[in-house]
């Protein structure tokens, strides 16, 4: 049988997300190292017509596969779903998103197929003759190169760590359709819920001053406000770490599960710089991170890296900034 | 109700940590100090908080790993489960998240849990897999990055909402015995009690030498591990700490942010 790469896209709300497109890109770089076909899979309780939207802008074969009771994500039905397709495609590597979907099915998935499973790729490369992934350890301090031992690999691909795939459209695609019916037995889907709307309190600022767990405890937000105040326009915001805490509100959390911020100025103190802090604040104009810890990951997207503890370097940057004013 | 909790012991987000020699993995030192992964802390947290609203509940708590992992295994003693279980490995470095989850799923197996806890992810490795793929290896329903859960114990449900992205949660019910695995923010982790890191100093933790038999050959291996590339110039400020705050109010009135 044709092995192939297999790309399971990921839709909410009636749309494909746009990681589907990164998880094409990710899988035609696959394809330089492994020449086998790709095909696509998606499932829903009604998904023809993203299907025909991959087909049309990939030139893939998409297989639809649509179960009623699929009216939004169920891992449990996934995974039976998966369970039965994937083997009669003979996948090499099998494609899903590293986000709420297809990390909560992913693993289970890789253990009923036998297959190797990777989350959080970031990069991929050969070498030896074997595809090589990439991906963040210890909150982005260091990075660590997978290989596997044999076929079939899942592998999550980290949103953001591919370009949208461009496919010339030599072929116009085409979708195939299936309908079937898998109820879940041990597991019921109760529909998706909006949380409570925080208009977010850190998006508008000029400049933001984040502190992570670092700050050590509650009260050393003090220090930070202080800073803020030094800019206009600022405001303060915190890692994810830090409003679990209930030291900081939730709307002022900054990061993939927070508020996306891009300021002129961030400032991050006492933040690791883990990749789901980074997905919301990577493109701030200017990058400023005072922590202790020198290889810590924050350094690597910052400007200006200083490498002390916060709660005694930023009392001597403010007073050297009142000096200067006076 | 018995619960069981999965703790893993993970280095400080502060500590130095260095590639060990051959670059497999980090080098296991002394100077390293070590803490309970902070997404466990929530989860242990939640199983205290079901046993305070459900009496009569008995929390395991269970741990993968080298000698020194027992710690972690103490830590959630005092913050009140019951029991601990070590699953002693050697010191290797990497575990391999199927194997810690087939070690588990060994010892729980016969055990009638309804329900385990996980963290949502390790902050070490990273790869928040365990719990999913433990509840496979089960054959058991699963919810990761669980925000909120609520118990019926009429129906022997549990009803769940998963944060899948910024502003959206996933809202399920699981069938008991369940796997969730925890998100952080879900609950407020207490500081262990005196009297109860007393109990844990004196009690004896299960420990079971685990054995390569036990173990399924890794399908995944690291084949290094180094430092990620700097997608900006991190310009590292030099000099005592006043010259450091002079050279950065320096670039910020250049850069006019200041
Ligand atoms: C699905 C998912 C979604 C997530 N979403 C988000 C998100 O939206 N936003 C987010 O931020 N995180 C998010 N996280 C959590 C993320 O993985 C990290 O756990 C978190 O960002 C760490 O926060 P931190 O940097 O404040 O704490 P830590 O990682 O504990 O880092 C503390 C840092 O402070 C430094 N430090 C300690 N003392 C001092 C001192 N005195 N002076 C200076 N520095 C000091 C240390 O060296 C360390 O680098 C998410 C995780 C998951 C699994």
């Amino acid at each position: 049988m044709t092995k192939r790469i297999v790309v399971i896209a990921e839709h909410f709300n009636g749309r494909l997300v746009p990681v589907t497109f990164e998880l094409l890109a990710c899988a035609l770089e696959i394809q330089r190292f492994r020449q086998v076909p790709i095909s696509v899979v998606i499932l829903g309780d009604r998904v023809e017509d993203l299907a025909h939207e991959i087909a049309g802008a990939s030139g893939l074969e998409v297989i639809a596969i649509q179960d009623p009771d699929l009216i939004t994500y169920n891992g449990e039905i996934y995974k039976n779903i998966l369970g039965e397709v994937l083997p009669e495609l003979s996948p090499v590597c099998i494609c899903i998103a590293h986000t709420g979907q297809g990390w909560d099915f992913a693993p289970g998935l890789a253990v009923r197929l036998g297959a190797a499973c990777i989350t959080g790729v970031e990069r991929l490369f050969e070498e030896d003759g074997r595809i090589c992934f990439t991906r963040a350890i210890f909150g982005g301090k260091l990075v660590a190169d997978f290989r596997v031992a044999s076929d079939p690999t899942i592998i999550t691909v980290q949103p953001g760590s591919f370009k949208k795939a461009s496919f010339e459209a030599r072929t116009l695609g085409s979708v195939i359709l299936r309908t079937v019916s898998y109820q879940s037995r041990q597991s019921r889907s109760l529909g998706i819920k909006r949380a409570k709307e925080e208009s977010s309190a850190v998006t508008e600022a000029d400049v933001v001053v984040s502190a992570g767990k670092g700050i050590g405890r509650k009260e050393n937000l003090e220090i930070i406000e202080r800073l803020a105040a030094l800019f206009p326009k600022s405001a303060v915001a915190g890692s994810r770490s830090v409003c679990d805490s209930k030291w900081l509100d939730r709307n002022r959390q900054v990061g993939l599960t927070g508020a996306s911020v891009n300021p002129r100025l961030y400032i991050a103190a006492g933040i690791s710089g883990a990749s789901q802090h980074i997905a919301g604040m990577r493109s701030s104009g200017f990058i400023v991170a005072i922590n202790t810890d020198p290889n810590a990951a924050i350094f690597n997207v910052s400007d200006v890296c200083v490498v002390e503890d916060l709660t005694a370097f930023i009392p001597v940057f403010i007073e050297a900034c009142e000096k200067s004013n006076a | 109700m018995k619960i069981l909790i999965c703790v893993k012991q993970v280095p400080e987000s502060d500590a130095a940590i260095k590639m060990d020699d051959c670059a497999r993995w980090i080098r296991p030192e002394k100077s390293i100090s070590y803490k309970m992964n902070r997404f466990d802390e929530f989860a242990v947290e939640e199983s205290v908080l079901i046993k305070e609203a459900f009496p009569g509940t008995r929390v395991d708590a269970i741990s993968v790993g080298p000698a020194r992992a027992a710690m972690v295994v103490k830590r959630a003693i005092g913050m009140g489960a019951d029991n601990g279980v070590h699953v002693e490995t050697g010191d290797h470095g990497y575990l391999n998240p199927l194997i810690v989850a087939s070690l588990i799923a060994g010892y729980a197996r016969d055990r009638q849990y309804n329900l385990i806890l996980t963290g949502i992810m390790s902050e070490d490795a990273m790869h928040g897999m365990v719990g999913p793929m433990l509840a496979e290896l089960l054959s058991l329903p699963c919810a990761t990055s669980v925000i909120f859960e609520k118990i019926s114990p009429e129906t022997e449900t549990i009803r769940v909402e998963r944060e899948i992205k910024g502003g959206y949660r996933d809202t399920l019910e699981l069938k008991c015995p369940a796997v969730l695995t925890i998100q952080g923010g879900i609950n407020k982790p207490r500081y262990p009690s005196l009297s109860n890191m007393l109990r844990a100093k004196h009690q004896k933790l299960v420990t079971i030498v685990a054995s390569p038999d036990d173990r399924p050959g890794p399908r995944e291996e690291v084949m290094r591990v180094s430092y990620p590339q700097k997608s900006r110039s991190g310009m590292v400020l030099e000099g005592g700490r006043e010259e450091k705050a002079a050279r950065l109010l320096k670039i910020l009135r250049e850069k006019t942010l200041i």
